[in-house]
């Protein structure tokens, strides 16, 4: 397990090198005015051309790569090139509240398409059907509408929860939770469709196979055969849909942060991106690059745990 | 049972936090004294030199004091600088500054600060430092005198001086390099970094030793940069934040009809048709006076504040802000919609059947504005044909003289530096370098006049811009600023938000 867990954190190091050089040729190809867009639009061409120099945008690429790649391996990722701050001081304020927002929506997710995917599975009928109609809505309504919803209802109409902003769990641990209940089940609603789906169908599976039927008949109670057999033998697949669901909630976070006024990683990616910020966009590369492969990781040592088959492949 | 608890648990977990919310998450109230607003733009850096303006200014204004203040009428008064007088035919400023004041990391404002401080934003690239580039020297006499002298007459200097090329920064931490972390000035606020999270909520507290503290009437300012129209309108309505720009004019009627009021006023923007080929070089027609005039009576400007603004706006003529002293209210009565004189007059600048002409198809941003453009132009001959390009290229394409004409909004400040903008030979959006010599000797005029001589020669060069049909502007976009009942607040002409120091709790 240890050198299987090695080989992927080595392949996770060669996958972060390689995603961020390809981020630094396509941000130079873009042909974004990085120094024009810097300066103002009523900047002169000679202000122009002294930022350019100013930013290093006048060296060749493959040697403003190589500086950057040189302060960042020595853990420094530079300075933002438009707010001026350190690129790592940014990534440690807005990490969280991204990781806060996906991380409840994952929760919230899990715990409520564990509880349908079962229910449908076990009960079957009306409740299946349900669950099935609940899960194309679910699919068919989009995090951001769900958002503008949530934000204008329980946010401005019923003033029950925040409309927009984040509060630091350090520095009011109730605070925080309103602050990320609404972002979350906008970002929970689309996963839990796709899990609880998953779930039903890994549940009925594993419910008709020939041990499940044995140990019924050997008189095990429904919830210890459910809990202790049952689903423990349904999560893998759950787990696998649940880590594409984190990746993909990530990516979802861009359109709740920017409803709820959040900001997270998902705004900082997208002003950097549009302002030509190198320095910025490349530490938020590498960071979600990294995030993904952790969380990757994680999954493989939870598949492990769950099934002992796993740990001798 | 044990289900029933568990749905008790559930809703009294979800009602308790909601209780803790009250309704109204943070502060933002006139009565706590506490004053939030949320700027559309993230801060840039706190060293001035690398400092823009317009919104910008918002994150400037509560820790830097500037030379002078400007009063509502954005004219200049006395601030840091206690008066001042121009010498040498307008080439010459002395400054008189106030004595005993004091940045927040104790080193004393006096005439050696100024002139660090003048010195060093001068030298940087963006807007701030763009507003100084007449000074070619400064020189300090004594603690409490500071004389600039300038490569040519500015008049738009010392109003300038008011904003944020007027700012004054420790020069302690401009030469530690400090101001890379944190702002070190001596205004009126000063920041509280441990209540500050870069890039969401910016908080600042009250600096005791500040000399004009009556000015700044809330003991707490808080800025948190939110740049969604919708998340922004959320924000108020939920009493969240106390002030915002509204940047849809959709949004003026919700915001309205939520409980907010809504400060209407000339955002500076000047909205239509630029005609940057105005020599004809790549497009020949439009070198022809008769063919521009022919573009501005083919534009139906009512109709065009009304569809593309929703009536946020004012029909004009005119690229000069109408705070200023180029303005002519009578010139925007020139060229009233008028499809059949445009013809005629395209026919007798040879182009009967109209042209055809490339403009770059700025539809992502301005959906509405540039249909309207290809619309009433075509009806009188003239065919757009549009050119798309990825979209963070459009002002690098612009600038680079690929394109004759365009649907443009462009920000129009003072007289003077409307005509440094957009009028002078080497103006950046000038975009092809066209030199007309009377309007050349027009501006050289204004530039070395004071007073009614040189508002005059505004006016002359502006009617003269408005007749030759340089452009063919057709709106005079209108700002809103949103604000809750608690929060007073009073525009500035030539600033797209209104200043710190126009914000006062509510009666």
């Amino acid at each position: 397990m240890i050198s299987f867990l090695t080989r992927r954190l080595l392949s996770g190091v060669v996958l972060v090198a390689v995603i961020s050089a390809l981020t630094f040729v396509l941000m130079s190809m873009t042909g974004t005015d990085t120094a024009r867009n810097l300066a103002g639009a009523t900047a002169t061409a000679q202000q122009v051309a002294q930022k350019k120099t100013e930013l290093g945008l006048d060296r060749p690429v493959a040697a403003q790569y190589t500086d950057w790649l040189g302060s960042a391996l020595r853990g420094d990722l530079g300075r933002s090139w438009a707010g001026g701050d350190s690129v790592a001081a940014s990534l440690s304020d807005k990490l969280p509240v991204t990781l806060s927002i996906v991380i409840g929506g994952l929760l919230l997710s899990a715990i409520l398409s564990v509880l349908l995917g079962v229910g449908a599975a076990v009960r079957g009928g009306l409740l299946d059907r349900a669950v099935q109609l609940l899960a194309v809505i679910g699919f068919a309504v989009p995090s951001f509408l769900m958002a503008l919803v949530l934000a204008l209802f329980v946010g401005v109409r019923w003033r029950m929860l925040p409309a927009t902003g984040y509060t630091a769990f350090s520095e009011s641990p109730s605070l925080w939770l309103q602050s990320i209940i609404l972002p979350s089940v906008s970002l929970a609603v689309g996963a839990i469709a796709a899990t609880a789906q998953q779930i039903r169908s890994a549940m009925a599976d594993v419910l008709r196979l020939d041990y499940v039927r044995t140990l019924r008949s050997r008189g095990l109670s429904s919830r210890s055969l459910l809990l202790r057999h049952a689903l423990r033998n349904a999560a893998p697949s759950a787990l696998t849909v649940l880590t594409l669901q984190f990746i993909g909630l990530v990516g979802g976070a861009v359109v709740v942060e920017k409803v709820f006024g959040l900001a997270g990683i998902g705004s900082l990616a997208n002003t950097a991106a549009s302002n030509g910020d190198t320095p910025l966009l490349m530490g938020v590369v590498v960071v979600m690059v990294a995030l993904v492969v952790v969380v990757n990781l994680l999954l493989d040592v939870a598949q492990g745990w769950l099934n002992p088959k796993v740990r001798v492949a | 049972m044990r289900r029933t608890l568990i749905a008790a648990g559930a809703v009294a977990l979800v009602a308790g936090v909601s209780a803790c919310s009250g309704g109204s998450p943070s502060s933002g109230t006139a009565g706590s004294k506490t004053l939030t607003l949320a700027p559309i733009v993230p801060p840039q850096p706190w060293d001035l030199k690398d400092a823009g303006l317009g919104n910008n200014a918002q994150y400037y204004q509560p820790v830097y004091d500037s030379l002078l203040r400007l009063d509502t009428k954005a004219e200049p008064v006395a601030n840091v600088a206690t008066s001042w007088k121009y010498a040498a035919g307008n080439t010459e400023l002395t400054l008189k500054i106030r004595s005993g004041l004091k940045f927040t990391d104790g080193s004393a404002l006096d005439a050696a600060a100024v002139k660090a401080n003048l010195e060093h934003t001068r030298t940087g690239t963006n807007e701030a430092a763009g507003q100084l580039k007449a000074v070619e020297s400064v020189t300090a006499s004594g603690s409490d005198s500071v004389t600039l002298k300038l490569s040519a007459p500015d008049p738009s200097l010392l109003p300038n001086l008011g904003s944020v090329a007027g700012m004054l920064a420790s020069p302690k931490a401009i030469d530690s390099g400090a101001l890379k972390d944190a702002p070190v000035g001596s205004g009126p606020y000063k920041l509280d970094k441990a209540a500050t999270t870069n890039g969401s909520v910016y908080t600042f507290v009250r600096n005791k030793d500040y000399w004009n503290s009556k000015a700044f009437p809330f003991d707490k300012v808080v800025l948190k940069p939110l740049n969604d129209p919708t998340a922004v309108l959320n924000a108020l309505r939920s009493g969240q934040i106390n002030g915002a720009l509204l940047t849809t004019p959709k949004n003026i009627p919700v915001a309205r009809g939520g409980g907010l009021d809504v400060t209407t006023y000339a955002s500076g923007d000047i909205a239509g048709v630029y005609i940057w080929d105005r020599g004809g070089k790549l497009t020949p027609a439009l070198g022809k006076v008769k063919v521009r005039q022919a573009i501005n009576y083919a534009l139906d400007r009512s109709s065009l504040v009304k569809s593309v603004y929703q009536g946020a706006g004012k029909a004009t003529t005119q690229f000069f802000n109408s705070s200023g002293a180029a303005y002519d209210a009578s010139l925007d009565a020139k060229y009233p919609h008028d499809p059949a004189k445009a013809k005629a007059l395209l026919k007798e600048a040879g182009y009967p059947e109209g042209f055809t002409v490339k403009v770059l198809d700025l539809s992502g941003p301005f959906p509405e504005a540039q249909a309207a453009m290809v619309e009433q132009l075509a009806e009188v001959g003239i065919k757009v044909k549009l050119v798309t390009v990825p979209s963070d290229q459009t002002i690098k394409q612009l600038l680079a003289g690929k394109f004759s004409m365009s649907y443009f909004p462009l920000a129009s400040f003072r007289p003077w530096d409307t005509t440094q903008i957009e009028v002078a030979k080497d103006a950046t959006w000038n975009i092809f370098k066209y030199e007309d010599p009377k309007v050349t000797k027009l501006m050289d005029t204004a530039q070395h006049a004071t007073g009614a001589k040189q508002e005059r020669a505004f006016k002359e060069l502006n009617t003269y811009l408005v007749d030759q049909a340089w452009n063919a502007p057709w709106a005079a976009v209108q700002a809103a600023y949103a604000t809750t009942k608690t929060v007073e607040v009073v525009p500035q002409p030539f600033t797209p938000v209104p200043p710190l120091y126009n914000f006062s709790p509510a009666a």
